[in-house]
């Protein structure tokens, strides 16, 4: 039993998902239960598998009975656990939220209830996959969930979702040629058997042509700076009820993604053509990182804002795993878990500020602070600190395991950038704080009051942040078993 | 809303072709098992089918009311899929090892015959379903989705 | 010069395979119409699938399926299936995203009563 667990996580969500409109063809009322039921059962089941694979290390699921590399396996270790856990905690928090702030005519659809729980059995076996082709179908199932999620708003939303549309399924196909240049010249498409024959076959023009193919597609999907344009319009426009869903896990399953890709694949050595590839990489990241930093700086409107520090932060995580060695590594898959929960709690604050003060814009928010419930505020101050990188939120825990992975590279340039990303993170937050604690000409006196959903889901979410602090130690160690265990 | 064709050799010609396309895509479907086909092209060319006459008797006809109910099994070729896959897992396996496919009265290659069968039969519908909701879906009809005005909802 | 023209003459197919995808890429950049976007976005993907099929053909060869009664398997003389398995699931893939996308071109037609992309970024302003 304990071993089928991940096919459990992905059924659950996938059967619920695609019965509900039969189910509850005369009964509409039952869908927004049904999601939330769904949602938090896939929450046990992935701390029982997280529980399982402390326990028994990484263990491979054969589909059919057909072992690899004839045929498709799953891959449970350590980062998948994590990750799985972590995709279904924001999305249980996200549905509790989602209930406050969805719009009527969203809320009696159930094709949309439908679209979540088919996104999450998608990011579920893309974290799971441990073959190439596997990756693809699932990349896709959750990129068409996607597109129809943020185009769900209707309005201007569906512009900027037919853009995402456009961009995401380029991404999609960019990917597909480089797995077909990766099978021509190995004949396999299991990453574990393809470690084995690619090192030798490095100086292929295919193979290289294929990883560069599969790093652009994932790129596009990942949104790294100057494949990120898609971005900020889709998740500032996409419905309040699923944006923070569909910020915080999207673009970093897809990272998760290239890390299974390249882990076992491009050892810190590996070059092509007198370039050593990591390095290489790892520039990509420190780009990304300054450029996403830079760009939210001069945003105005609150989601974009955020949208951005997402994209400064994928570049951040890609520095830590293209560091070569493992306290990078680690520092960086950390940071990616404390990334999704933090990209949740600040669309779900965002959302929030739009649901009770009609407020987007930074002018908008003009002394809110004083007028507002201290929850959001609380909250916010939260995030903030998580987001710029202190102790004892796990955001420093992150940033610091990569910082210190830099300096044992020697690479100074990726110290360099992480703390000039983090001043800037910092810089934009003090926008929205000399914003948000402005004395307004009128004192308003009362402050408003949120429902018990808007409660208890920013207030578990801040405090998993700092928690997240606290079990940072169990969390780095845990991730290093996979790394030294044999990883991807 | 999509009308009834104009010419009288259009709708004759409708009755006799629709059901041969149906014919011929069940049979490139169980096809699948020993040659090129299966469930995907199956699936492609029943929902042709369906939308061929859909084109030619009319959205609203008693010719076309196939496709019109075969829209209210959205997912249940997908339901198929897994359930036969869930059967797997109860039957002792891993998903979709056929092995363990724990159907009264049948040998191992009989097992596997009719798992694949069945996830094959499960696709075509889901395929079928999906090109006639795509075909219905785009002809332009006013009073249908309520258009949401706002954008941030 | 003359063995980069060598080269591409004896693969015919993947020359193909590159004047599609860039066509694609071209038309969906350049065109806009959304419509014309969807069908270059279309072209792309087709392209990515003929490479598939480019590198899976197998000239004088059969289904890979054993029946009763056969001897000694020569894998010479059959097909491999897995790019074609590869080719299906990416062709399903393409229909859905056109499906998708269809429908999110209706609705923007149906929202902002064009179909082309200036007009509609006008409105958005």
């Amino acid at each position: 039993m304990s071993s089928h667990l991940p096919i459990l996580l992905f059924l659950v969500p996938f059967f619920m998902g695609v019965s509900m409109p039969i189910v509850t063809a005369k009964r509409r009322h039952l869908c927004p239960g049904i999601t939330l039921g769904t949602v938090a059962v896939m929450f046990v089941i992935a701390l029982m598998n997280l529980r399982v694979v402390l326990t028994e290390g990484p263990i491979e699921y054969a589909f059919g009975g057909w072992t690899a590399p004839i045929g498709i396996a799953w891959l449970n270790d350590s980062i998948a656990a994590i990750v799985a856990a972590t995709v279904s905690f924001v999305a249980l928090l996200s549905i509790i939220y989602g209930r406050v702030v969805v719009t009527s005519d969203l809320e009696k659809s159930s094709h949309y209830y439908t679209l979540i729980l088919v996104m999450t059995s998608g990011l579920v076996g893309l974290i799971f996959a441990a073959d190439l082709f596997n990756v693809f179908v699932f990349l896709e199932v959750a990129a068409l969930a996607g597109y129809a999620l943020v185009g769900a708003a209707g309005g201007k939303a569906l512009v900027f979702a037919f853009r995402y549309l456009l961009l995401g399924s380029l991404g999609g196909t960019l990917y597909l040629l480089g797995v077909g240049h990766l099978y021509v010249a190995t004949g396999t498409l299991n990453m574990t058997d393809l470690a084995e024959r690619l090192p030798a076959l490095m100086t292929s023009t295919a193979v290289v042509g294929g990883l560069i193919y599969i790093f652009l597609g994932l790129s596009i999907k990942m949104a790294l700076i100057p494949l990120h344009s898609w971005l900020p319009d889709a998740y500032a426009n996409a419905p309040s009820a699923v944006a923070p869903f569909l910020a915080s896990t999207v673009t970093k399953v897809a990272l998760v993604a290239w890390v299974r890709i390249e882990y076992s694949l491009i050892a810190p050595t590996v070059e092509v053509g007198h370039v050593p590839v990591l390095v290489l990489l790892e520039e990509l990241g420190i780009i990304a990182a300054l450029i996403g930093g830079a760009l939210a700086l001069i945003q105005t409107d609150l989601k974009r804002m955020f949208a951005y520090g997402g994209i400064s932060h994928i570049g951040l995580i890609l520095i830590g795993v293209s560091l070569g060695n493992d306290t990078g590594f680690t520092g960086g898959m950390f940071y990616l878990v404390n990334d999704a929960i933090m990209q949740a709690a600040l669309f779900m604050i965002a959302g929030a500020i739009f649901h009770h003060h009609k407020a987007s814009t930074l002018d908008e928010i003009r002394g809110l602070g004083h007028s507002t419930s201290p929850l959001l505020t609380g909250a916010l101050i939260v995030v903030a600190i998580a987001m710029v990188g202190l102790p004892p939120t796990g955001g420093f825990f992150g940033k610091w395991n990569i910082i210190l992975g830099a300096l044992e590279a020697k690479h100074h340039f990726a110290v360099f950038a992480v703390i000039a990303s983090t001043l800037l993170t910092f810089g934009y937050f003090l926008k929205v704080f000399s914003s948000w604690f402005n004395q307004p000409q009128s004192v308003a006196g009362e402050t408003i009051a949120v429902s018990g959903g808007l409660r208890l889901s920013l207030g578990v979410i801040s405090f998993s942040i700092i928690a997240l602090g606290f079990l940072s130690d169990f969390v780095v160690r845990f991730l290093l078993q996979s790394v030294r265990g044999g990883g991807a | 809303m999509i009308h009834p064709h104009d010419s009288v050799l259009v709708r004759t010609l409708g009755h006799i072709v629709i059901p041969i396309a149906q014919l011929f895509g069940i049979y490139v479907l169980v096809f699948g098992q020993y040659g090129p086909g299966g469930g995907f092209v199956g699936g492609v060319i029943i929902a042709s089918s369906l939308i061929m006459a859909i084109l030619v008797f009319g959205i609203d006809s008693a010719d076309s009311v196939t496709a019109r109910k075969i829209l209210h099994a959205d997912g249940l070729g997908l339901l198929i899929f897994a359930g036969v896959g869930g059967l797997c897992l109860i039957g002792g396996g891993q998903f979709l090892n056929y092995s363990f496919l724990n159907i009264p009265g049948l040998d191992e290659a009989s097992q596997h015959y009719i798992g694949i069968l069945l996830t094959q039969v499960g696709v075509a519908m889901d395929v079928a379903v999906t090109g006639v909701s795509i075909a219905v879906s785009l002809s332009f009809e006013e009073d249908e989705i309520a258009e949401d005005g706002g954008n941030n909802g | 010069m003359g063995e980069l023209l060598h080269t591409l003459i004896q693969r015919p197919n993947f020359v193909v395979f590159v004047i599609l995808f860039l066509w694609g890429i071209y038309i969906m950049a350049a065109h806009p119409n959304l419509v014309k976007k969807l069908i270059g976005l279309y072209i792309v993907q087709t392209s990515a699938i003929f490479f598939l099929v480019a590198f899976s053909a197998k000239d004088g060869a059969t289904v890979p399926v054993i029946l009763e009664g056969m001897a000694a398997v020569d894998p010479v003389g059959y097909a491999n299936p897995l790019p074609h398995v590869l080719t299906v699931t990416a062709i399903v893939v393409q229909v859905a995203t056109l499906g998708v996308s269809l429908a999110l071109v209706s609705a923007i037609y149906r929202k902002f009563g064009s179909l082309d992309e200036d007009e509609i970024l006008e409105q958005l302003k």
